[in-house]
């Protein structure tokens, strides 16, 4: 049965891409996504059940598919280096140059490398990302359905691109379940090059001249991400002969040994995870369609980078290059913080928002212990429910109004009332207790008292990340000072299932996350979790629920009565929608929000912030020849 | 959690607004005669309340009740986990979710100036947090736990020898959070300046008065945290918390308000890097 779960969950994606591909008809699509996003969904919490357990499937474990996957090391990046001779990209084709080098390098020079006793192996950060791929990926799938089409429409294409898009869009699905579950190094490295061959194509999707630069600047960032991963992986088999991940975490077998791999390895995830200096790759994403920079922002992708880094941050705890890497995870989530806060665009306080977090999860991987990780393993779940909640509805509300900057989104509670309450409360959870971003954040800053530079940065960031979005809700639920007609906006069920169902599971995750962290320790330490702060939770839950009864009974009341006129400092003179103010005269009234861009500007901050935390990725990789 | 644990949260939730009115009193009492007036009542502030609670006033928006008593709720909440001996930084986080909702009522009103209110209000959150939190972390790690309980039970000697430089920063969260000169920024008390009344324009009748109860609220917590400074028994910590109640009062009476961008460029990282470099003090030590 297991295997059967994970033949569903890696190749069936890619099958289903085929078939849209193939039948190209929009039903048939419809039909096949459906289908997709439920079975990914019922075998994810199939292998959920079972957890943890080891298989070995033979589509994962047989000579042919490692032959598979080590041909694909050499394709990817021929591929990669095509594009770029024909883009006549330089970096695009350097990078590719050098992972075809490496790749070849490794082919001939490589001893082979222990047979690796398990293809699967299922603890529980693969069972979160597989959930929140199947789950949290689908359900952007299906949203994506009606949102192309609308997309088309009004690129008025002659010839639909959307069967090619789809296939990327589930492969991507599948590519990322097989990275969450391989335990062989090989197969992973290949899924891990597939990745980043589905978000060129998925940001290039539009083919306008931003979208193509947007997808070199990706390819060309995760080019390097994939020298480094190889270069890291090839000295790990070098080094100890060994290509099972379980027994490459091993903190046992680097006592010694040169940690140099793992910080190459490590430096790969950062680059995937987006973190700074390589922030601009996620920022080009948005230019892609909304459930692209959706997809990338929350389920997958980037959820690789910080995968990765989890998955060895059992040899990083007390390290040098862990204790660099919290540093730099630290100060990335400082940085993005402050940046998220400098901007207009909300798709940009998104992504910026995404960088930040990101940076709190590798903070976890760097300090390593299992208090940590299982922060960071929260963290991740969390963030993907809560950031893909919020991606969908900025998207939906962006096709009613045609803009998706914050100024024009002011007030959207009166225009699209649902989708705008939802983003309030996606942005309010990623701020406020009881919800697991906040909790995650302070089990993160506890974990980290022994470094209190990290722990500054942190706090640092957790201001200004609850300013940026008590601002970005109270934009949204801001009151006119004059009631305007309001126009009915109709959407499909296909829009408003996803986003409620990703409401659902940004709040029910946010919720469970006190037991979601106790499921992620080592059995010793997990019946501690209640008693520490943990434990504050869920009373805290009961004192929600009150509050939320009382709020709603209160709501009602006031619903039903008159509202007062706006307060204007003026005189009962004035005409609606304006104040007497100087010179006698009647002023209109305009609104605008407080970015404070002289301080939180996106250029200075992209240079000094890029400088700072390139010098640290350097200082990382050095460390581990100290 | 143990019996006495259940007594001391339920003694928090119900002493903790009464205890914030008085201080209330006691200000408005020591500002009056520190400007030669009589000054109200010690109760006045309880009078007050009684009489904005019997007032019906039709709201500016009908989302402002339920975010009022969220606040109200978040405060009450933040003061049951301080009082229970719980863990000082999510006592804090707490606290902040109470402030978003301020702040959220307040841009969901109509008045302009609730809104310019509401902006100012979290950029003062974006000050006070870091600096309150850098201090919570220099008595966390010269008590050895984050917990109240363990901070306040640190040992003979205060804790404030090993962490003078957090004074100033403590100084400066005080009058934000107490809505003080020269950081009344947001909502000052006199309704005829620029502001108005800032964050709170909007807020009317019942919904105004439980605002004023949660403001008491979290007065609370701040003074008790701050006491945590000269923990040695229960009678210092009153005093230390009625020393800090004076010196805020006195600086809000001979200063003129600043500008929010003064708060954020200059008091703000002023009073963080002093407060952080005595907590990197305290951890090289």
């Amino acid at each position: 049965m297991l295997d059967a779960y994970i033949g569903v969950l890696v190749l069936w994606p890619l099958v289903a891409g085929l078939l849209c591909l193939v039948l190209r008809s929009p039903g048939a699509r419809k039909a096949l996504v459906l289908l997709t996003s439920a079975a990914l969904a019922v075998c994810a919490v199939g292998l959920a059940s079972q957890t943890p357990f080891t298989a070995n499937p033979n589509f994962l474990a047989s000579e042919g598919t490692l032959k598979v996957a080590e041909a694909l090391a050499i394709v990817f990046p021929a591929y990669f280096l095509l594009r770029g001779l024909m883009e006549k990209h330089a970096l695009v084709i350097i990078f590719s140059c050098l992972q075809l080098a490496l790749a070849i390098w490794g082919m001939m020079n490589m001893n082979e490398p222990q047979t690796v006793q398990n293809a699967v192996v299922c603890d529980g950060l693969s069972v979160t990302l597989a959930l929140v791929v199947a789950i949290i990926g689908s359900l952007i799938a299906i949203f994506a359905i009606p949102y192309m089409q609308h997309h088309e429409d009004h690129l008025k294409l002659a010839k639909s691109k959307q069967p090619a898009f789809f296939l990327v869009l589930l492969a991507f699905l599948g590519f990322m379940n097989g990275m969450a579950l391989s335990n062989d190094l090989r197969v992973f490295e290949a899924c891990f090059e597939a990745t980043t061959l589905c978000s060129f194509l998925l940001i290039g999707h539009d083919n306008t001249p931003v979208a193509r630069q947007s997808a070199f600047r990706a390819l060309w960032m995760n080019a390097l991400g994939g020298v480094f991963l190889h270069s890291g992986v090839l000295l790990v088999q070098k080094q100890f002969g060994v290509v099972d991940i379980h027994a490459v975490v091993n903190p046992a077998l680097w006592t010694g040994a040169s940690m140099l791999p793992v910080a190459l390895i490590v430096a790969a995830g950062c680059v995937k995870a987006a973190q700074m200096p390589f922030q601009k790759w996620l920022l080009g994403a948005m230019v892609a369609p909304t459930p692209v920079s959706a997809l990338l922002h929350s389920s997958t992708m980037v959820k690789a980078g910080v995968f990765l880094c989890l998955r060895f941050s059992p040899v990083l705890t007390n390290t040098t290059i862990g204790a660099i890497l919290a540093l730099s995870g630290a100060f990335t989530f400082f940085a993005g913080s402050a940046m998220s806060l400098g901007q207009s665009n909300a798709k940009k306080v998104l992504a910026y928002s995404t960088i930040a977090n990101l940076g709190l999860i590798i903070v976890c991987a760097g300090i390593g212990t299992p208090v940590a990780v299982a922060a960071g393993i929260v963290l991740l779940a969390v963030h993907a429910a809560t950031k893909g909640l919020l991606f969908l509805c900025v998207g939906d509300m962006e096709q009613t109004i045609g803009s998706r900057d914050l100024e024009d989104l002011r007030g959207m509670v009166g225009k699209s009332p649902v989708t705008a309450l939802a983003a309030c409360a996606g942005a309010l959870g990623m701020v406020l207790p009881p919800m697991g971003m906040l909790v995650g954040k302070w089990a993160t800053i506890e974990a980290a008292k022994s470094n209190p530079v990290v722990m500054a940065l942190i706090l640092l960031g957790s201001a200004l990340a609850v300013v940026c979005w008590v601002r970005f809700a109270g934009t949204l639920m801001s009151g006119k000072p004059l009631p305007t007609p309001e126009k009915a906006h109709h959407s499909s069920p296909l829009t408003n299932m996803p986003l409620m169902t990703m409401l659902a599971c940004a709040i029910g995750l946010g919720m469970a996350a006190p037991w979601i962290d106790a499921l992620m320790l080592p059995n010793a330490d997990a019946a501690s979790v209640f008693t520490t702060g943990w434990g504050l939770m869920p009373p805290l839950f009961i004192v929600c629920l009150l509050a939320w009864m009382v709020g709603m009974k209160v709501l009602g009341r006031q619903t039903a009565v008159p509202q007062a006129s706006p307060y204007m400092g003026g005189l009962p003179s004035a005409e609606p929608g304006t104040f007497v103010g100087a010179l006698g005269k009647n002023w209109a009234l305009t609104e605008g929000n407080e970015y404070a861009t002289e301080i939180f500007g996106e250029s200075g901050w992209t240079k000094f912030a890029g400088t700072l935390a390139g010098l640290l990725l350097l200082a990382m990789v050095g460390g581990a020849f100290i | 959690m143990n019996l006495t644990t259940f007594y001391l949260a339920v003694a928090g939730l119900i002493l903790a607004p009464l205890v914030g009115g008085l201080v209330s009193g006691v200000d408005r009492v020591v500002t009056a005669r520190l400007q030669s007036r009589l000054g109200p009542p010690l109760l006045q502030p309880f009078y007050d309340v009684g009489k904005l609670m019997s007032k019906i006033i039709a709201p500016a928006s009908h989302w402002q009740g339920m975010f009022v008593r969220w606040a109200l709720v978040a405060s009450l909440a933040a003061d049951v986990v301080l009082f229970a001996g719980g863990d000082v930084l999510m006592c804090f986080f707490i606290q902040a979710a109470s402030a978003s909702f301020v702040a959220m009522g307040a841009f969901s009103g109509s008045s302009p100036y609730s809104k310019l209110g509401a902006q100012r209000e979290l950029f003062q959150m974006l000050c006070y947090e870091p600096i309150f939190l850098v201090s919570v972390l220099c008595m966390a790690k010269a008590a050895g736990g984050f917990d109240a309980n363990t901070i306040m039970n640190a040992g003979a000697q205060p804790l404030l020898y090993k962490m003078p430089f957090i004074i100033p920063g403590l100084v400066f969260v005080l009058l934000v959070k107490m809505r003080k000169s020269p950081f009344d920024l947001s909502a000052c008390h006199h309704g005829h300046q620029e502001l108005v009344r800032g964050v709170f324009t909007d807020f009317a009748g019942r919904d105004f008065a439980l605002l004023e109860v949660a403001h008491w609220a979290d007065v609370v917590v701040i003074l008790w945290i701050c006491s945590f400074l000269w923990a040695t028994g229960p009678l210092q910590m009153v005093v230390v918390a009625l020393v800090a109640l004076f010196v805020i009062i006195l600086i809000d009476n001979v200063s003129a308000r600043l500008t929010w961008r003064h708060m954020v460029k200059v008091a703000a990282p002023l009073t963080f890097v002093l407060a952080f470099a005595n907590l990197m003090w305290l951890y090289l030590e």
